[in-house]
Parts: C-alpha cells; sequence; structure tokens
C-alpha cells in the first residue's frame, strides 16, 4: 500500500508535505476516537447522565467557593431528604439510591449518617453567616472541612473508580453535571459520521452524475445541469428545516427509533445539496479528459463507451473525487454543528455534538462558565483545521502544475 | 486491390448557439473529399493546420459519424455501422495519434493498456497475452520489462512507440497515422518513422500518414493528398514532387519547405492572409483569397479534381482547365 502511494507522483508529493502528515495524524486520533465510540465505548445514553455535581471547572481546578458550598449543600440535601423517610427502611432504601457523581454512599448504619450530616449542618450554618467568603481565610478552612465531611459520607472510590473519575471530571462538568469531555468525544463521532456519510453520499452521486453528463452530453447533460441547478437555487439551511420539520413528522421507526430522532433528516438534507459541487468538477473534467486521445483510442478499439467511461475517464478523476471528498467532510460538520445549535440537526436522543454542547452552553457563558463551549470549539477547530490543512495538501499533490 | 475507398466524404460540425441551443451554423471540416487507398501503399495527407486532415482520419476511424458520403474498407461501406458492426473492421483498421503525452491513460501500466485491446479482439487465447504483450514491445523496440511502467516514466518517443504497439496489437491491415511524429525531437522523429517502415514492410500495412511536413511525406509516402480548408486541391505521386506539384498551393507549401543546398536558389512564394474560416467559407476555389493566378471565375465557382496525368489530379481552374474528354472526380462543392 505505502509503496504503492510512493511510487505516484501525488503520494510522494504528500509524504513530503509536513504539513499534511501532522494533519493526517491529527485526523488519525480523531478517527480513532469515533471507532472508539462506535465500537461501544460511550453510548449516548452515557452522554446524557450526570458523573459530578453541575459546573465543575476542567483540569481539576478549584470551582469558585460560592459554587462549591451550594455543590456540598446539595449533597447534603440529598442525604437528608432520604433520612426524612418515615420509615427506617425506606431510608435505608433511599440512602442506597444515592448517587454521588459516580461513588454510592458509604455502608454505615442510619445512625451514623444522621451524626454525619448533623456536624456537617453545623459547619455550613457557620459559613452561611460569612458575607464576603472568597476573601475570608477562616471561611474557606470551614468550607474545607465541609467538603471533607461530605466525602466522608461517600464510599471511598476504588483505583479504577479513581481513574474514570479523572477521566470524566478532566474538563469538567456542564450544567447537568454531564461530563464535557465524554460529550466532547462522543461529538467526534456524531461528527465524523455525518461527515463521512454525507460526503461519500454526495461524491458518489454527484460523479456519477456528472460523468454522465460530461461523457454522454447531450439530453443527460440538459436534465443533469437543470437538476443542479435547481437544487443549488434551494438554500441548504431552508432546506433542511423543511426536511427536519418533515420527518419529524412522519412516523417512521427504523432501528427502533423515530426517524426524527435519528440522523437520517439530516443525512438527507446535507446530500441533497452537497453533491451539486462534485458533479460540476466532475462533468468540467469529463468533458476534458473525453476528447483526449487516450478516449479516442479506446473508441477506435471498438469499447463500448460505458466501459471507456468506468476504465478510462472515471479513474482519471479520482483526484477529484477525493478532494471534494475531503472538503465536503468539513462543510458537513460545520453545517451540523450549525444546525444542532437552532436544534435541527443532532436530537437529544442520538447523543451529544458540539453544536448541541454550544447551544446548551450559551447560560454557562454569562456565568463565566467556558469549559463547555470552549471544549466543542477547540475541537472543532482542530478537526477542521487538520481536514482543511489536508485537502489543501491533496490539491497541492494532484497539481501537476504545482511543482 | 483498393483497401479503403473514400466516397464524396461531408463532415460539418453543427455550431449551436443562441436562444434555445438552435443549430446556428455549421464548420465545414471536410467537404465533399473522395479518394482511395490501394493496399500496401502509403498515402500522405497534408495540408495546414485547419484544413480538416485531422477530422478527415477521425471520420474515416469512425470517431465523429460522417455528415454525407461514404467510407468503404474492403468492400463494406462503413460510414453507417453501428459500435458492434464495427468491431470486426477495428480489427483490421486502427490509428495513431498525435500527441503521445495524451494518447496513454496514465493511470494504467504499458502492459494493461496493450493487454485490454488483445484481450477484448481476443487476437491470442488469454493464456498467451503476456508474452503476446513482450512480443509487441520487442515490435516496437522497446524493452518487455518496461510493460510494468506508467505513462510518465517514458519519454514522448517511447509513448509514441507504445502507441504504434497498441494499434499494432490487433494486427491491423490498415492504419491512420494522425501527425505521429509532430509532437517528437527531430531526432526522434526520424527513429519513429523509421521503426513505422520496418513495421510496414514486416506486417505488409497500409498507411494513411496525415502531416502537414512536406518533407516527410516525401521520403515516407507513396501517393500525397494535399488538402485546403476541408478540400482535396491535389493528388499526385510522390516520386518527384517538386516537379510535378501543379496547383499553386501545393507549390507554395513546397516553397515553404527549406532547401539543404545553400547555393541552391528558387523563387520565393510567400502565402499572404489566412486560411478562411471553415465556418463562413468564401464562395467559389476556397484558395482563391491567397492565390497568385486567381482569375474571376476562380472567386465564383469551385474548380473540380481534374485528372492531367497519371495517379495526377489538381482542383484549379488555370492549371486544369476540365474540358469534355478528362473525367471529372468531383462535382463542384454545392
Amino acid at each position: 500500500m505505502m509503496q504503492r502511494i510512493r511510487k505516484t507522483r501525488a503520494g510522494r508529493k504528500l509524504l513530503a508535505n509536513r504539513m499534511a502528515l501532522g494533519a493526517m495524524l491529527i485526523i488519525g486520533v480523531y478517527l480513532a476516537a469515533a471507532i472508539f465510540v462506535m465500537l461501544g465505548g460511550i453510548s449516548p445514553s452515557f452522554c446524557n447522565q450526570p458523573v459530578g455535581p453541575p459546573n465543575i471547572p476542567g483540569f481539576f481546578a478549584e470551582a469558585p467557593a460560592e459554587k462549591r458550598l451550594v455543590n456540598a449543600e446539595n449533597t447534603l440535601a440529598v442525604v437528608d431528604r432520604a433520612l426524612a423517610k418515615s420509615t427506617p427502611e425506606s431510608q435505608q432504601a433511599s440512602l442506597d439510591e444515592i448517587q454521588v457523581g459516580l461513588r454510592k454512599l458509604e455502608k454505615i448504619s442510619l445512625d451514623d449518617f444522621e451524626l454525619k450530616l448533623e456536624k456537617a449542618y453545623a459547619i455550613y450554618d457557620d459559613l452561611s453567616a460569612s458575607p464576603d467568603l472568597e476573601n475570608d481565610e477562616s471561611g474557606l478552612a470551614l468550607l474545607a472541612d465541609l467538603e471533607s465531611e461530605v466525602e466522608s459520607l461517600t464510599a471511598t472510590p476504588t483505583f479504577s473508580q479513581q481513574v474514570m473519575e479523572t477521566i470524566y471530571l478532566s474538563l469538567g462538568t456542564d450544567r447537568q453535571g454531564r461530563s464535557i469531555f465524554i460529550r466532547a468525544v462522543f461529538s467526534i463521532k456524531v461528527a465524523v459520521q455525518i461527515g463521512v456519510v454525507t460526503a461519500m453520499i454526495s461524491v458518489a452521486i454527484g460523479s456519477v452524475l456528472g460523468a454522465l453528463a460530461g461523457f454522454f452530453g447531450g439530453w443527460v447533460d440538459h436534465a443533469v445541469i437543470w437538476l443542479y441547478s435547481t437544487f443549488s437555487s434551494i438554500p441548504n439551511l431552508v432546506l433542511l428545516v423543511v426536511l427536519a420539520y418533515v420527518f419529524s413528522s412522519i412516523n417512521v421507526e427504523i432501528f427502533g427509533k423515530a426517524i426524527g430522532q435519528t440522523l437520517i433528516p439530516v443525512y438527507v438534507a446535507f446530500c441533497c445539496t452537497f453533491w451539486i459541487g462534485p458533479c460540476r468538477v466532475i462533468r468540467g473534467e469529463t468533458l476534458k479528459i473525453k476528447e483526449l486521445e487516450y478516449v479516442q483510442a479506446s473508441t477506435t478499439a471498438g469499447f463500448s463507451p460505458v466501459y471507456t467511461l468506468l476504465r478510462h475517464v472515471l479513474p482519471n478523476t479520482i483526484h477529484l473525487m477525493l478532494i471534494n471528498f475531503s472538503l465536503l467532510l468539513i462543510g458537513a460538520i460545520k453545517s451540523e454543528v450549525i444546525l444542532s445549535f437552532l436544534n435541527l440537526g443532532v436530537q437529544a436522543g442520538a447523543g451529544a455534538s458540539w453544536g448541541i454542547m454550544i447551544r446548551d452552553s450559551r447560560s454557562e457563558v454569562l456565568n463565566s462558565f467556558f469549559w463547555q463551549i470552549g471544549a466543542a470549539t477547540t475541537l472543532m477547530f482542530i478537526f477542521v483545521l487538520a481536514f482543511n490543512i489536508l485537502s489543501d495538501a491533496l490539491q497541492d499533490a494532484f497539481d501537476p502544475k504545482h511543482v | 486491390m483498393t483497401l479503403l475507398q473514400v466516397k464524396n466524404l461531408v463532415k460539418h460540425f453543427p455550431v449551436r448557439g443562441g436562444f434555445l441551443n438552435r443549430v446556428v451554423g455549421k464548420v465545414q471540416a471536410v467537404n465533399n473529399v473522395s479518394f482511395g487507398v490501394e493496399a500496401g501503399e502509403t498515402l500522405g495527407v497534408v495540408g495546414e493546420s485547419g484544413c480538416g486532415k485531422s477530422t478527415l482520419g477521425k471520420t474515416i476511424m469512425r470517431l465523429y459519424p460522417p455528415t454525407a458520403g461514404q467510407v468503404e474498407f474492403d468492400g463494406t461501406d462503413i460510414s453507417n455501422l453501428g459500435r458492434t458492426a464495427m468491431l470486426p473492421i477495428r480489427r483490421k483498421m486502427q490509428m495513431i495519434f498525435q500527441d503521445p503525452n495524451s494518447s496513454l491513460n496514465p493511470r494504467m501500466t504499458i502492459a494493461g493498456t496493450l493487454g485490454e485491446v488483445t484481450r477484448f479482439h481476443r487476437v491470442v487465447p488469454h493464456s498467451d497475452v503476456d508474452a503476446y504483450v513482450d512480443e509487441l514491445m520487442n515490435k516496437v523496440g522497446m524493452r518487455p520489462d518496461d510493460k510494468t511502467k506508467y505513462p510518465h516514466e517514458f519519454s514522448g518517443g517511447q509513448k509514441q512507440r507504445i502507441g504504434i504497439a497498441r494499434a499494432l496489437a490487433v494486427q491491423p491491415q490498415f492504419i491512420v497515422a494522425d501527425e505521429p511524429v509532430s509532437a517528437l525531437d527531430v531526432s526522434i522523429q526520424a527513429q519513429v518513422l523509421n521503426l513505422m517502415q520496418d513495421l510496414k514492410d514486416e506486417f505488409q500495412l497500409t498507411l494513411m500518414f496525415i502531416s502537414h511536413d512536406l518533407k516527410v511525406v516525401n521520403h515516407f509516402c507513396d501517393r500525397l493528398i494535399v488538402m485546403y480548408l476541408g478540400h482535396v486541391v491535389e493528388e499526385l505521386r510522390c516520386n518527384n514532387l517538386t516537379q510535378d506539384a501543379k496547383h499553386p498551393y501545393t507549390q507554395a507549401l513546397l516553397g515553404a519547405n527549406p532547401i539543404n543546398d545553400p547555393d541552391e536558389r528558387r523563387p520565393l512564394t510567400v502565402l499572404e492572409g489566412d486560411v478562411p474560416s471553415p465556418y463562413n467559407p468564401p464562395p467559389g476555389c476556397p484558395f482563391a483569397g491567397r492565390c497568385s493566378m486567381v482569375t474571376d471565375r476562380c472567386r465564383v465557382e469551385n474548380p473540380p479534381l481534374v485528372q492531367i496525368g497519371t495517379d495526377h489530379e489538381v482542383a484549379c481552374w488555370e492549371v486544369a482547365p476540365p474540358t469534355e474528354q478528362t473525367p471529372v472526380t468531383q462535382d463542384a462543392a454545392s
């Protein structure tokens, strides 16, 4: 494989381009992440499951003191509510259900819980009196005490639990306590899936129609030109809005999900407009190639037009298909983010998406919490940038005039 | 025996434009051309760029459907045959193309290009295709090991040899060579021409050699037709071109050729003006606008081809005015 690539001029140029190699490495990492998610590494429901207190910052930074106090109080309130149940059995049952982040409560007697809770609330009452917690040293010391009290309510985590917690909380949590890291990584799979599927289908449709139009000319050409002029006059987003509504109103189930909850409306809407680009390019190239002498030689040898098209014309447009594929892939990912932001693309049931994350982070940004929007946009930025560099490099590599 | 007979062949290309893509005109690339090619001979076709020589060759090869007229190959009229009916004819007539850089598919190895044709026409049993390709490579003077390479790994001359090998792969009787050496260096031209001469002798090929280089044609061909703006203006044997050529256009072409001997002098004939547009050709003789001997009649009426000697026909009112006795082989173009 590698040797075949090295044998071609374009392949050598691509491998000599360091930017392209770097971009390919990054894309490889993203693809690996996408495949990991696809193989069941992260389920869509897990994306939507809280793993810790809400809005804790990433890189294990300390949350503002106010926030820490509220989080500690929330945990205490949950335990308090469980202990307020009428019978000891129901109290125990409620306590068993409580989970603080990933941790279960410690297995101690109800009386011990009462004692711990009382102690914690005593510290909490002291703290609440403090007017300016952030700059109050004794207050901060008390807060640390309170947090250790709250932590002592929960069972000591096992080593694997600790590792998981480290990973899940590495980029913080969102307003519902869901792991930003997990959601951002899951979104890679959604983005890659939408990008690859739409780019492949669009390039396939565009290449076939473009090649037929260019090669056979006449009414086929007129029909294809009419078709793509018509489709390109429909604004992409408007078509998508229409399709999103249409799909959400029809009751068809695919793989046990309502069709509106899957990615199918997104695929259909993107493919409807995305095939136009490759179609134009491939048609133009086919027009050029079909006048070349090796195509005429194929005719004088007696080969059928369809054979000539498949054997001599299409293989010489592969570079354009590749370039268009990488361009459309970026286009699809960017459009998907915009649509999900507008609540028209990926639905919550399908897991997470960068667009959904950016939408969710609107209220957080007002509270100076940038971790969610930061994670989503950074991952998208790197991915799109890497693909842009790659498609540029592809274009350079395949351009015979570029040295 | 006449292998190829072309009768009143016309090829016009429609020009579309205006509202609803109507046909608004036509480019008259080949106009009422008639000639024959004897088995075993080499016929040269000369004329300047845009005179329709390549179109003539490609129409004979049925790369373009003819607008009117017949092409008879080996007694069969091939001007209206469908693709499958053409297949047996395709095995007998092949084409060598002009530009070696675009005549080979860049994504196919040489073995692929040569083997494809061989397999398609079942020239040899499938198991022998590899050996046959080796043989072809040897025939055109290339190493059989090179057949696994791609076209870009070869020089122009080598690519042209491969183009020749592809034409020979089906073991044809007749080959249209469309300016096979005009894209090559002069040193390589001679090699390729000698190769073609050798192959012609070896396989008893009949050649139609399209060129704009009178020297090459004079060296290589038995007979010559001179074309101007889609018309045949003179048809003659190549034995003694400088003396025999009668048509003022042929003479002008000969005059444009440099002479090897610095002491030899000849009157300089320089053609004024340019070839008229085939889209809108003038009435009368197509050459009238640039001819030194032009008369009023030339501007009105197109001269027919008139026989003035053995294998010598000229279309010119001044050089060969038609009489009742002389057979007229071509009607004045309408």
